[in-house]
């Protein structure tokens, strides 16, 4: 459901690191307001890559990354500005492990000064709400599994009231059976409207959940279509091939 | 005392004549006082100069990274006794201390000197220390900082560096150690420390080495449990982080 508002353009993105590999050759793409989109290929592929130049956590090596209209390439912006709208959620979840949950989740709003620490402590405790975890305000993250760790984060991540939530393989370094309660904030998520890129093994959620799926391999954007369209009826051989092992 | 008696048949090169204590005690523990002082004094002043080099090195400018580098090559490289020296004759014979005294045994006019040429010797030990502890913390951490819209700085000072310091304690700790054995070297510049302490007791009363085995035995009797002591708050602490 491409709207008309684009809020993240990418325009001829290489990433070539230090050793001289190259991550990402010349990939362009283009996200619209409330749209979910995945990205799926094999690993090594250039899709974390890919996500992490979106908050520039990674710099590109070439290209553009246009968000709001504004290149926030360009070395002149202020980037801290930029990465308050774009939330990030991690595999390894990357919690604070020295503060509570609720200082996880209200450190950065109340530090930016964006809101007060009893304005932060109310969102934060909705939000905690909203997941099922009120009563782990007060928990340090060693103490809860990796499931609730990564809803955590995903909160942590909206207590900045982002407009884009970047998610890097949100699911991957989690037990099996602490899958779904992660993907079941994320679908709840994504029917709120959010606007989400997901770097993704699972298959079964980009299906589902995804307006778009892209299919990357070798640092390239090789397919991006409808889930349907994709799955079903791949186009590029190397797609084809992908899939035909992972499904 | 009934001790006394002990060493009266001993030669005065014995390991363990210790006929002078009765009248000498006063330099020896004087001696651990003004150690004590110089090794934790200076380890304190070089914590806040470490942590900035500490943070210049990590620079992403070169020329502040390399000047911190220079620094700490420079500290790391040459004899603690030369550094003294230069400090002491060089940069505290332009700046003069008045001889005042400090608890009644600490000449500042000496004391601060030493001081200074400790801490800035320490400052690039704990700077490596400080640099190691800051690289240890997972760099996703500083990453889970800037997507929040941290900037560098605010991540480094709310997320990374709280965790860095309570890893580098133990490691503080054990600097303090090295400086209560290398303060020993304050005596050649007449500073009152415990290596004085023997010397003057050994030249004043002839017992040529026993002076040296006491002064041993406090030096080993401070450390040894310092160091024990730390290394049980290290296993604790890394225990604390497992869970």
């Amino acid at each position: 459901m491409a709207t008309s508002s684009e809020i993240i353009r990418v325009e001829h993105v290489g990433k070539v690191f230090d050793g001289g590999i190259t991550a990402l050759d010349d990939c362009s793409l283009s996200i619209s307001r409330g749209e979910v989109v995945a990205i799926i290929g094999p690993s090594g592929s250039g899709k974390s890559t890919m996500l992490r130049c979106l908050n520039l956590l990674e710099q590109p090596t070439s290209g553009k990354v246009i968000v709001d209209g504004v290149d926030i390439t360009d070395a002149k912006i202020n980037l801290d500005l930029h990465r308050r709208k774009m939330g990030m959620v991690f595999q390894h979840f990357n919690l604070f492990p020295n503060m509570t949950v609720k200082k996880n989740i209200t450190l950065a709003p109340v530090h930016l000064r964006l809101k007060s620490q009893k304005e932060a402590d109310a969102a934060a405790t909705k939000l905690l709400e909203r997941i099922g975890l009120a009563d782990k305000a007060n928990a340090y993250p060693a103490m809860l599994s990796g499931g609730q760790k990564q809803r955590i984060a995903i909160v942590r991540a909206l207590a900045m009231e982002p407009e884009v939530m970047l998610f890097d393989e949100p699911t991957s370094a989690l037990d099996p059976e602490m899958v779904g309660e992660v993907l079941d904030v994320m679908k709840e998520l994504a029917r709120s409207g959010m606007t989400m890129v997901v770097v993704t093994h699972e298959m079964g959620f980009a299906r589902e959940v995804a307006d778009r799926v892209i299919f990357m391999d070798s640092g390239k954007i090789l397919e991006v279509n409808t889930p349907d369209e994709l799955f079903d009826r791949p186009q590029n051989p190397r797609t084809k091939l992908f899939l035909s092992k992972v499904l | 005392m009934w001790w006394s008696d002990l060493f009266t048949d001993m030669s005065p090169a014995s390991f363990f004549n210790f006929s002078f204590l009765p009248k000498y005690a006063a330099f020896f523990n004087r001696g651990i006082e003004y150690t004590l002082l110089l090794a934790i004094v200076s380890v304190a002043l070089a914590v806040l100069p470490a942590l900035m080099l500490a943070l210049m090195r990590l620079s992403k400018n070169k020329l502040i990274k390399g000047l911190s580098g220079a620094y700490i090559a420079l500290f790391r490289s040459t004899p603690l006794l030369v550094q003294l020296s230069i400090i002491y004759f060089g940069l505290f014979g332009v700046i003069r201390i008045p001889r005042y005294s400090l608890f009644g045994f600490v000449d500042l006019s000496r004391f601060i000197p030493g001081v200074v040429a400790l801490a800035l010797n320490s400052s690039a030990y704990v700077a490596e220390i400080f640099r190691a502890g800051i690289l240890a913390v997972d760099a996703g951490q500083m990453e889970a900082a800037r997507s929040l819209g941290l900037s560098k700085w605010s991540g480094m000072k709310l997320v990374v560096l709280p965790q860095a310091i309570k890893n580098v304690l133990p490691a503080i700790a054990n600097e303090i150690v090295t400086m209560v054995k290398e303060s020993s070297i304050c005596s050649t510049l007449g500073m009152a420390e415990l290596m004085f302490g023997a010397k003057n007791v050994a030249s004043s009363t002839y017992i040529t080495l026993a002076p040296y085995t006491l002064a041993a035995l406090i030096y080993f009797c401070i450390n040894y449990p310092a160091t024990k002591a730390i290394e049980a708050i290290e296993r604790r602490m890394r225990r604390g982080d497992k869970q």
